[in-house]
């Protein structure tokens, strides 16, 4: 069976190896830590401190790389990280780094460059709008202490006024305060609503003034009372001091860049190394700590066992292990298993939901139809040809990319060498451009050589070959239903609910097949009776848990009814013939454009080639998502509905973090 | 005149498969760019993922084109002369891509829909792209059953 068999370890450790033997739990990395958080026996956390500690370690990582990360020029590009290009590191090498690394003093440091970074910009910012404001007095011939803070005998205000209220506000102020103020109108702008104007008054007129100005709707604006001198010599100041303030910046962004360049690898690998650390007492945290032991609850897949137990060897006096089945109440994680070739499509289980633990894992059963449906839907060997070299490129490129991503490629990879079969049977190189471009028609030989059957010309075999893929797949999904229930001795269920539909279905398609003449003319009988016999059995079956007659009758008749859900799930699978439709008629589409756009005067070849590579690269692209889009589709909805409910949860054991970094010695979980 | 009728008759149809299909993919991605807009102002590194959903419904328009140009192609339209179509033929052409103007324009929509709930659902459960994708796949059964139906009908005309 291809879930992974687990046995709960129950782990009790004296206090004073705890930390080297959950040090080796993290190496060996197969154990999943059981949390007993809300288990009522558990104490008071006594490791909290430690926690805490490396929680504040962790929050000054993350700000030290939010800070300095834009500041750093990054050799390895973050593709190439994510696809496994990372420094190696041991765990002893993390240690020693950590210990000469006082994350604390650098991340203060930092803070007072980004404190003081922070002060410039803003006094910058807040320069800019004086100088603005500043631009509007350049004809104002007063020093601006009027404005700002007044003399002892003239005040003065300042601000926006509607165009409209002007003259209302000039007469305003002349026959009230007559020959006591003095105005300056800014020239009026033709678009602006607003103009500027300035008024300046004798002090004890302010009242006055204010009144006049609020009646006229005068907006007024402060002037900051630092302003005192003329405004082009306080334009003057203020531009020397925003060349002061921009030289500090840049001072200071290529001091923080230097501090980047110097110590953006070293806070990564401690990033991991404190996250990985941060794990390992989450353990410590989940298990129940006495005063002198700690008892660590875990899930470990048998096949480890044996080797965990010689990991944890140098400990035996200190430690106990238990052994023990899952028991009733346990709702141990799921690792599946399976062999190299069915590798790849744990990451189509793993996508839908991985099953639950002691229930069928789908992923070998789904394997042979992903690779035959992805290759009908894309259905173009040429595209195949190109992903391929693709792909093969990337997995030799990068060696060390996480398993996931490894397993991905290779389930795109197995897709890619099913379309150029298929692409390859049905003639189909990126369109037809063997056939429409005459330089490459010495390859129409090797084309020819495959070649088995045109789609467009004979779609209708293509449909037949689809829908009897989709009556194979419900078949399987249903046997696997029926191998279910027997496996769990549920006989009942077996025979009555799914061998009753396998029947019924079966009968239906000999009657159907003797009716059309496809098979001998026998089977239409024995056809029509199995049919019978098991819509009666599945009608029974149904009806037997409702109480009364008519509510049994009515479900009875209800579960028949369902039988045509089967015919919507056969016709579903024709999708595989028009995907692969689509896909050679967009090739041969592109093609037909690049071919017109060929007939320009002179710069038709080059517009030609753009047109197919461009055309070609749009149509890759599309395809291969709709072709991985319903051939997963075909397994989730059609499949899987017979047999396969999911609902498991994947089995994480206790690791290290790799973010950046890649920690040895930890074991693959095999 | 009777014979260009009939070339004029799968014109049209070819012109309401590839228009309709195309209004249908432009609404429908439209409607997932703007939820995906909006995931995109919290989180931009979720561009790949929102992309990856938001051209989900923009098939409809290719199957639209294609259809089209399987009809221009079928008389003769592209490269080459005419063939000479009846007035019938002209009408039955039409009528075969009834089914894609029609069932991929309200496909488009209906999968844009849901294109953009499921964007909303990855900016809270990234994890769930699997399933986010699978949704909005469901509704575009129906525009490659239609595509089916166009070609099949297509296919059945005999010039």
């Amino acid at each position: 069976m291809a879930v992974a068999e687990l046995k709960k370890l129950d782990l009790y450790v004296h206090k004073s190896v705890c930390d080297d033997v959950l040090g080796v739990l993290q190496k060996v990395g197969c154990c999943e830590i059981i949390s007993r958080t809300d288990d009522a026996s558990r104490e008071a956390p006594v490791m909290n401190e430690r926690l805490q500690q490396i929680d504040g370690q962790i929050s000054d990582i993350r700000f030290l790389l939010r800070f300095l990360e834009p500041h750093y020029k990054d050799p390895v590009s973050s593709l190439d990280r994510s696809l496994g290009e990372r420094p190696i590191f041991s765990m002893e090498e993390l240690e020693k780094l950590s210990a000469g690394t006082n994350v604390g003093d650098i991340a203060a440091r930092m803070h007072s460059l980004e404190s003081r970074l922070m002060a410039v910009r803003s006094e910058v910012s807040q320069n800019i709008g004086q100088l603005d404001l500043l631009k509007k007095f350049l004809d104002f011939p007063y020093p601006m202490e009027f404005l700002s803070c007044g003399t002892e005998r003239v005040r003065g205000i300042s601000g926006t006024l509607p165009v409209a209220s002007l003259q209302g506000w000039k007469n305003a102020v002349e026959s009230r305060l007559g020959k006591d103020t003095e105005i300056f109108v800014a020239r009026v702008d033709e678009k602006d609503p607003d103009v500027w104007v300035t008024l300046l008054y004798a002090k004890e007129r302010e009242p006055e003034a204010f009144e006049i100005s609020s009646k006229y709707s005068l907006s007024r604006v402060e002037i900051p009372r630092n302003m005192t001198q003329n405004a082009s010599d306080e334009i003057a100041v203020l531009k020397k001091r925003q060349d002061a303030l921009a030289a500090e910046d840049a001072f200071i962004v290529r001091k923080v860049g230097e501090e980047a360049e110097k110590m953006v690898p070293a806070i990564r690998s401690l990033s991991d190394y404190y996250s990985s650390l941060r794990k390992r007492f989450e353990a410590l945290d989940d298990s129940i700590v006495t005063e002198q032991t700690i008892a660590l609850q875990a899930w470990v897949p048998v096949k480890a066992v044996d080797f965990l137990k010689r990991e944890l060897l140098p400990f035996r006096d200190s430690i106990e292990m238990v052994l023990a089945d899952p028991g009733e109440g346990d709702l141990p994680p799921t690792l599946l298993q399976n062999a190299k070739a069915a590798l790849p499509y744990e990451t189509l289980t793993k996508l839908y939901g991985v099953p639950l633990y002691g229930e069928l894992d789908p992923t070998p059963l789904l394997a042979p139809f992903f690779f035959i449906y992805f290759g009908m839907c894309l259905g173009d060997a040429g595209y195949a040809l190109v992903m391929i070299a693709g792909l093969l490129y990337f997995l030799r490129k990068y060696k060390r990319m996480p398993s996931s991503v490894k397993q991905f490629m290779h389930l795109i990879l197995g897709a890619a060498v099913s379309t150029l079969i298929y692409g390859a049977l049905t003639g189909s190189w990126f369109g037809d451009l063997v056939d429409s471009v005459g330089f490459l028609s010495f390859l129409k030989p090797i084309k020819n050589l495959f070649f088995v059957i045109d789609p467009m010309q004979k779609p209708m075999t293509i449909l037949g070959i689809a829908l009897t893929f989709g009556v194979v797949h419900l078949g399987f999904g249903l046997f696997i239903a029926f191998y279910d229930c027997l496996r769990k001795k549920d006989y009942m269920a077996a025979f009555c609910d799914k061998g009753a539909w396998i029947t019924m279905l079966s009968g239906l398609l000999f009657l159907l097949g003797g009716a059309a003449g496809a098979l001998p003319s026998v089977f239409s009988p024995i056809g029509k009776w199995m049919a019978i016999i098991g819509a009666v059995t599945v009608f029974l079956y149904q009806g037997r848990g409702k109480t009364g007659i008519m509510s049994k009758f009515f479900s009875g008749v209800l579960a028949v009814y369902g039988s045509t859900s089967y015919l919507g799930d056969v016709l579903s699978y024709s999708r595989l013939l028009a995907l692969g439709l689509a896909s050679a008629a967009v090739g041969v589409i592109i093609n037909m454009l690049g071919k017109l756009s060929s007939g320009i005067p002179y710069v038709g070849w080059f517009v030609a080639i753009l047109v197919v590579l461009v055309g070609h690269t749009f149509g890759l692209a599309v395809n291969v998502l709709g072709a991985f889009v319903h051939s997963l589709r075909l397994q989730y909805v059609e499949f899987f509905s017979k047999f396969y409910s999911g609902g498991g949860k994947f089995f994480s054991p206790l690791t290290y973090s790799s973010q950046y970094v890649d920690v040895t010695e930890t074991s693959a979980n095999s | 005149m009777e014979q260009y009728l009939g070339i004029m008759l799968s014109v049209l149809g070819a012109a309401l498969a590839a228009g309709w299909a195309g209004a249908g993919s432009a609404i429908g991605v439209g409607i997932a760019g703007e939820s995906g807009a909006g995931v995109m102002t919290e989180d931009p590194g979720k561009f790949g993922l929102v992309l990856l959903l938001q051209a989900l419904p923009g098939t409809q328009g290719i199957y639209g084109l294609m259809t089209a140009f399987l009809v221009l192609l079928k008389v003769g339209l592209l490269g080459g002369s005419p063939l000479a179509v009846g007035i019938w033929q002209g009408l039955g052409i039409c009528f075969a891509c009834l089914p894609v103007a029609i069932a991929e324009y309200f496909s488009a929509i209906a999968q844009g829909k849901t294109s953009a709930a499921c964007i909303q659902m990855i900016a809270k459960r990234p994890e769930e792209t699997g399933k986010a994708v699978i949704l909005p796949a469901m509704v575009e059964t129906y525009a490659v059953l239609a595509l089916l139906t166009s070609i099949i009908l297509l296919n059945s005309i005999k010039l």
